[in-house]
């Protein structure tokens, strides 16, 4: 195996610290901005891929015992990390410039969050793309599914972390963004659809990749990773908070006279199911990254 | 690019799986131990009712298109003049992102944290010899030398050859430098026992049976 479970989180650090940032921008551009939770989004977001990056730098080995040839990194711009280099680079300037002004000035430019939310687009898209620009080897890795398969679920991962805080510190705040109700329901639904093309497409790999594709969707779907996807990311990560996320929908439904985020806010059971839904999706986004990283077999695996 | 083109050509109708190449390439670069610059995969292989056995030395294709130089975010891995692929470990911080990208998973991590490879003997053959693996080879089955020199001796025989020389995945879009004689046959025939991966007997002494 050429990356490991290190990799894999740094792509779930990056993917959910993206849309983390982007749920906070969001949240708080509404007529009613939900504060702490664009607080906590812009907290998560840069820690979170900072966090990321800094994996990086600890895997490569040769790198790390020779600082400066990080320098040398973007001098090849073929080369997709490069590009990836720069995306997560000025992603992190532009978050933390935002955050610094949200903490002294108590409000941020729009324009700039705008800017956030774009790189925060482009640095979940790149986790995918960095992937499928080795997918000549390693058939798993597809170019045309797994970026969007990493974007949707960064901001799944994303909003579930910042919901999950927001649930602990202004439970209120929660149902006043109305755009996270839909996407518990919806997200899960396009992922999971996503993972089903991106097993057939691999399945279903041409010529020299077409050994090493269907051994890999057989290491997924029932060989050595089997446990782990089946149970981590198919039942923990997207069932479970799909299925929790019904329930609280009839709930809020079955209390109309009431707004639904004061409904569930103060329904202690209500809110358990939200933190369980929440920390069953973050499982299910770092097995994604993992299985996808530690299934994949190379075309010249004889 | 240059007017230089480096390759190989290795007839499989003559390799007799013997490994001298591979234990010549580990005296010549000194790999280190577990890895290879380059080995010969043997199984047992049925033809006709017969059980023969298959030979099929591997190294790094030194592509014409090669991922490996794609993807390498600082530059370290890299085509030379004469056409081959050439890792610069002064640039190279171990990110692995090659060694991913490669089709033909050629590539291999040291121990300092940085990656390398066959260089097709690049140290040997800027002084004009040919490759450790293609001046040992006891049946010249490796052939070596500059593909866009018509009245090289490789090319020649390319020539010759036709349709017949291939390379390894073609179709990865790698356009490798190496091809081989009699590949159709070998990968075509049904499959009888499991593939010897020639040079990796090696154990340690606390993993083997003592």
């Amino acid at each position: 195996m050429i990356w490991d479970a290190l990799i894999a989180c740094y792509l779930f650090l990056a993917g959910m610290g993206a849309g983390a940032f982007a749920l906070g921008a969001i949240a708080g551009w509404g007529k009613d901005p939900a504060l702490t939770m664009k607080k906590v989004g812009f907290i998560v977001g840069p820690v979170a891929v900072a966090v990321g990056t800094l994996l990086l730098v600890v895997d490569a080995h040769a790198g790390l015992q020779n600082p400066l040839r990080f320098f040398y990194l973007i001098t090849n711009l073929n080369s997709v990390m490069a590009w990836g280099v720069i995306i997560l680079s000025v992603f992190l300037v532009v978050a933390v410039i935002d955050l610094a002004l949200l903490l002294v000035k108590k409000e941020t430019p729009k324009w700039l969050d705008g800017i956030g939310v774009a790189l925060a687009l482009c640095v979940a898209a790149y986790t995918g793309v960095l992937l499928g620009d080795a997918g000549a080897a390693f058939p798993l890795w597809n170019m045309a599914v797994l970026p969007v398969l990493f974007v949707v679920s960064a901001a799944s991962t994303g909003i579930a972390v910042v919901a999950l805080a927001t649930h602990l510190l202004a439970p209120a705040e929660v149902g006043r963004v109305a755009l996270l109700k839909r996407a518990g329901l919806v997200l899960p639904l396009v992922e999971g659809a996503l993972v089903i093309v991106l097993l057939a497409v691999t399945a279903g790999a041409p010529g020299s990749a077409a050994a090493a594709g269907q051994a890999s969707v057989a290491a997924l779907v029932s060989g050595p990773y089997a446990v782990a996807f089946w149970l981590g990311f198919v039942v923990v990560g997207l069932a479970l908070p799909f299925a929790l996320e019904l329930v609280r929908a009839r709930k809020g439904a079955a209390a109309p006279e009431r707004s639904v985020g004061a409904d569930v806010a103060h329904d202690g059971s209500g809110k358990t199911l939200a933190l369980v839904g929440d920390a069953g999706v973050l499982v299910g986004g770092f097995m994604l990254r993992y299985l996808v990283v530690m299934a994949a077999l190379p075309v010249a695996f004889m | 690019m240059s007017d230089k083109r480096l390759g190989m050509l290795i007839d499989l109708s003559v390799c007799i799986g013997c490994n001298a190449c591979t234990v010549a390439c580990r005296q010549e670069n000194e790999t280190p131990l577990t890895k290879f610059n380059t080995w010969v995969e043997s199984w047992d292989a049925g033809i006709d009712g017969r059980v023969t056995r298959a030979n099929l030395p591997k190294l790094c294709n030194h592509c014409a298109n090669p991922a490996c130089v794609k993807v390498c975010p600082t530059g370290a891995s890299y085509q030379a003049e004469d056409g081959t692929v050439q890792v610069d470990p002064e640039r190279c911080i171990g990110c692995k992102y090659c060694m991913a990208a490669c089709p033909y998973q050629v590539r291999y991590q040291l121990e300092s944290g940085e990656v390398d490879k066959c260089t097709f003997c690049h140290h040997r053959t800027t002084e004009g010899l040919l490759p450790a693996c293609v001046s040992t080879c006891v049946t010249t089955s490796r052939m070596f030398g500059d593909l866009n020199d018509p009245d090289s001796d490789i090319s020649k025989k390319l020539a010759a050859a036709g349709d017949k020389a291939k390379g390894l995945m073609e179709d990865r879009g790698m356009e490798p430098r190496v091809y081989y004689i009699g590949l159709d046959e070998t990968l075509g025939a049904e499959q009888l026992s499991a593939v010897h991966k020639g040079g990796n007997v090696l154990r340690r002494r606390e993993e083997g049976n003592a």
